[in-house]
């Protein structure tokens, strides 16, 4: 469906944000996890056809996207990290703006605004003006938009900034939804975000994929490499320096650290169930 | 001290770090070559009862010092007005409003680097007026002190005015928006033309030092004129003697100055801090309903016609925040077309939404939304039903106008009431599109819109001058291929952010 071709994006001023990554993407949910500046956001914006490479190919459906992206746009929903709305339409007004820019006839433009302002619990602010609105509800309005046409390709970059848990929560039903039968393509870097969701997950830093594979390849990766100790709070400071340690809990008995090593990392150290934070940890740390 | 030092600086190498920045020096030497034409020009800044003096190190520093009093003061109010508006919109306001900084201090700061801004201007101008003196060659002694205390005594006091006033009109809430830009050419204009008299309070744009050539005045008259004059024949030059300083001259450009800071300084009365309320509407009260997921929208989207509905967008997205006495306004001079005759009134009644055109091309851009437009197809479309909406604004405040031409069967004036409503939106677009700023045009269209009122017929694009009934400025399909071209070069920026995206 989405092929990102040995992708390259050098900014002016030599940062090489993006450095010869290939991404070849079908339906399902793809976890983008990265430090920040690991080149997450670059990537994203490249597919979603905002930034065209350096180097490299975008296709779509066999055709080129960079050249001509309006055949991807039609089929795209984009969330963008940092966005803004006219603050003096309404959310009905400015959702319907955009349904005419994508191309949709009145009457279902109508219809799936209000469904979606439903489904992002907005219904009850949907004749405000945006500027009244507070981040969250604003993130909210931007998630709407994503979905107006229906997109083939869903592509939001740290979609969950501004959420309440509950609202976090219905965000995961919904991607887990959309994944069913379109590609999505996710990048954060909070695990929990993908964790109960992806079905793909590439780990990227300075602008190369690290780890790729799905959520199961990924714990199986650090399998028998994770291990828990708990130390007194003085010597927990030294060890965290000495050792890759992925958590730190402050407990009545001392910290209790969990670390990533090939071998029991120290005499008392217990072996622990590996997780998602310790497969990306141990990716981006590798 | 340090706190002042350390914003002024801040502030300034973020404005120096800007590609606008090295645009304002390029025209800062444009400005000197301007000031200090070749020998055989048929221009003259300053003309002297007829004279211009001998390009000296005294003549050239002296007129290219008074050049900038007179020009940079314009521009330069709209290159530095925006220290305090940077502030709020990135937020680094609301860091320091956190902090301990003092308001007068944050204001003596921001005044300090707008000054920075157009003093580093004025070097440049007078870097461009040592080259000129030396390639023009009327004079081969080079005094860097004459040379250079014209700036120092007539552009810099002005320039600070100008930077204190831009200052003034930022942190005071009638004039802090477009307004404020669109009044500035109302307030230069009276200081430009006051500034000149030999009465005019701290010395006005100091011209006072530049007298007419000895035994002249009774064959040329006593004419010192500033300005950018058209001459038929090269001025005569003469030797001018040179800035004399006097107590009373040195006096006022001190005051000048101080006033000046005072005026900047002022605002600390009322400055908000940046402790200003959402933009519109009200923030939700009470915690938010709940509803369950239910799963995705069941609708299909279909395709279909969006001309109209992309127009109506754009329309809203341009006059929606109005406030109700513009409505009102609008309202009455869309009436008023009807009832006095076209000429003076459809120029009243195209000044009026001046500031809601200047959004023409800025408005993603200015509010954000163009993160998400980006990913959006169309992007040539939505111009096109930008300019549209903002060509329906014009005929909807013209209207009555129009009514009055129709049922007179003033055709030619129809015609360039058409090619005018065309234009307008299309100047804004294509200034919007190309600068980012609604500043451009706002400053732009209000001296061609005084140029229009002021009989300037060659600038007549909308049919308001007449002469016995007769239209007098040039062809309305004149006009409309300026708004084409308005239009295309809008469109060509998109195309050229396309390809640069």
């Amino acid at each position: 469906m989405l092929e990102l071709l040995d992708i390259t994006k050098v900014y002016k001023g030599g940062k090489r944000a993006v450095d010869g990554l290939t991404l070849r993407l079908g339906p399902g949910l793809l976890g983008l996890l990265g430090p920040n500046g690991a080149g997450k956001s670059s990537l994203l914006r490249i597919a979603a056809t905002v930034t065209r490479p350096t180097s490299g190919r975008v296709r779509f459906d066999g055709a080129d996207a960079i050249a001509r992206p309006g055949e991807l746009r039609r089929a795209l929903g984009y969330l963008p990290q940092d966005f803004g709305v006219y603050p003096n339409l309404s959310a009905v007004e400015f959702l319907a703006y955009l349904a005419a820019v994508k191309g949709l006839s009145a009457r279902s433009a109508r219809a799936r605004i209000d469904e979606l302002l439903e489904l992002v619990n907005l219904t009850h602010a949907a004749r405000r003006p945006l500027g009244g609105y507070s981040g969250g509800m604003l993130r909210r309005v931007g998630i709407a938009q994503t979905l107006l046409a229906d997109p083939r390709v869903v592509i939001v970059d740290e979609p969950t900034a501004g959420l309440d848990p509950e609202e976090r929560v219905r965000f995961r039903n919904l991607l887990s939804d959309l994944a069913a039968d379109r590609l999505v393509l996710l990048s954060t870097h909070i695990v929990s975000d993908v964790e109960s969701v992806a079905t793909r997950i590439a780990v990227v830093k300075g602008g190369r994929i690290r780890l790729d594979g799905t959520p199961e390849e990924l714990l199986r990766g650090v399998a028998g490499h994770v291990w828990e100790v708990t130390v007194p709070p003085e010597a927990a400071a030294g060890l965290q320096q000495r050792l890759l340690t992925t958590r730190a809990v402050r407990t009545p008995a001392g910290v209790r650290l969990r670390v990533l090593a090939t071998s029991r990392p120290l005499a008392d150290a217990a072996p622990a169930a590996p997780d998602l934070e310790d497969a990306y940890v141990g990716a981006v740390h590798r | 001290m340090n706190a002042l030092l350390g914003l002024a600086l801040a502030d300034f190498r973020e404005r120096a770090r800007r590609p606008a920045y090295l645009l304002m020096l390029i025209s800062a030497i444009g400005l000197g070559l301007l000031a200090v034409p070749p020998t055989g020009a048929h221009w003259s800044v300053l003309v002297i009862g007829g004279f211009r003096g001998r390009y000296t190190s005294d003549y050239v520093g002296m007129v290219t010092a008074l050049t900038s009093a007179l020009w940079l003061t314009l521009v330069g109010f709209y290159l530095v007005r925006d220290a305090v508006t940077r502030d709020e919109r990135t937020g680094v306001g609301q860091l320091l409003a956190a902090s301990p900084l003092r308001t007068p201090v944050y204001l003596a700061g921001k005044l300090l680097s707008n000054v920075m801004v157009l003093g580093s201007m004025v070097v440049v101008l007078a870097a461009t007026a040592l080259v000129l003196l030396l390639l023009r060659g009327e004079s081969r002694t080079v005094d860097p002190i004459a040379l250079a205390l014209p700036f120092a005594l007539v552009a810099l006091p002005m320039l600070v005015c100008t930077a204190a006033l831009a200052m003034l009109f930022e942190t005071t809430p009638v004039l802090r928006g477009g307004l404020g830009n669109v009044l500035w050419f109302f307030v230069w204009m009276i200081g430009a033309i006051g500034g000149q008299s030999p009465h005019a309070p701290f010395g006005g744009l100091g011209l006072r030092p530049v007298t007419l050539p000895a035994g002249a005045s009774q064959d040329v008259g006593n004419d010192v004129g500033l300005g950018l004059m058209y001459v038929d024949e090269p001025l005569r030059t003469f030797d001018w003697p040179g800035l004399r300083l006097d107590a009373g001259f040195l006096g006022g450009r001190l005051a000048l100055t101080a006033v000046a800071i005072a005026v900047a300084l002022l605002p600390a009365l009322w400055f908000h801090r940046f402790d200003r309320p959402a933009r519109a509407g009200r923030a939700a009260a009470g915690p938010e309903p709940r509803t369950d997921y239910k799963g995705l929208p069941r609708t299909e989207p279909r395709r279909g016609g969006t001309g109209p509905r992309l127009l109506a967008g754009e329309l809203r997205i341009l006059v929606r925040g109005a406030p109700l006495w513009w409505w009102l306004g609008a309202g009455a001079l869309a009436l008023g077309g009807l009832a006095a005759p076209p000429g003076a009134v459809l120029a009243l009644v195209w000044i009026w939404p001046v500031l809601l055109w200047s959004r023409l091309g800025t408005q993603p851009a200015a509010s954000g939304a163009d993160a998400i437009l980006a990913a959006y197809p169309a992007p040539r479309g939505r111009v096109v039903a930008e300019w549209c909406a903002g060509a329906l604004l014009a005929a909807a405040i013209g209207a009555g106008a129009a009514a009055r031409m129709a049922f007179a069967g003033d055709l030619p004036g129809l015609a360039a009431w058409t090619a005018g409503a065309a234009f307008i939106p299309a100047l804004a677009l294509a200034l919007g599109a190309l600068t980012g700023a609604p500043r451009v045009f706002q400053a732009v269209y209000t001296i061609l819109w005084y140029l229009l009122i002021n009989d300037t017929s060659a600038l007549d694009f909308m049919g308001a001058l007449r002469d016995h009934g007769r239209l007098t400025g040039p062809s309305p399909a004149l006009w409309a291929v300026a708004a084409a071209a308005g239009v295309a070069t809008a469109l060509a920026r998109t195309a050229w952010r396309e390809t640069r995206r």
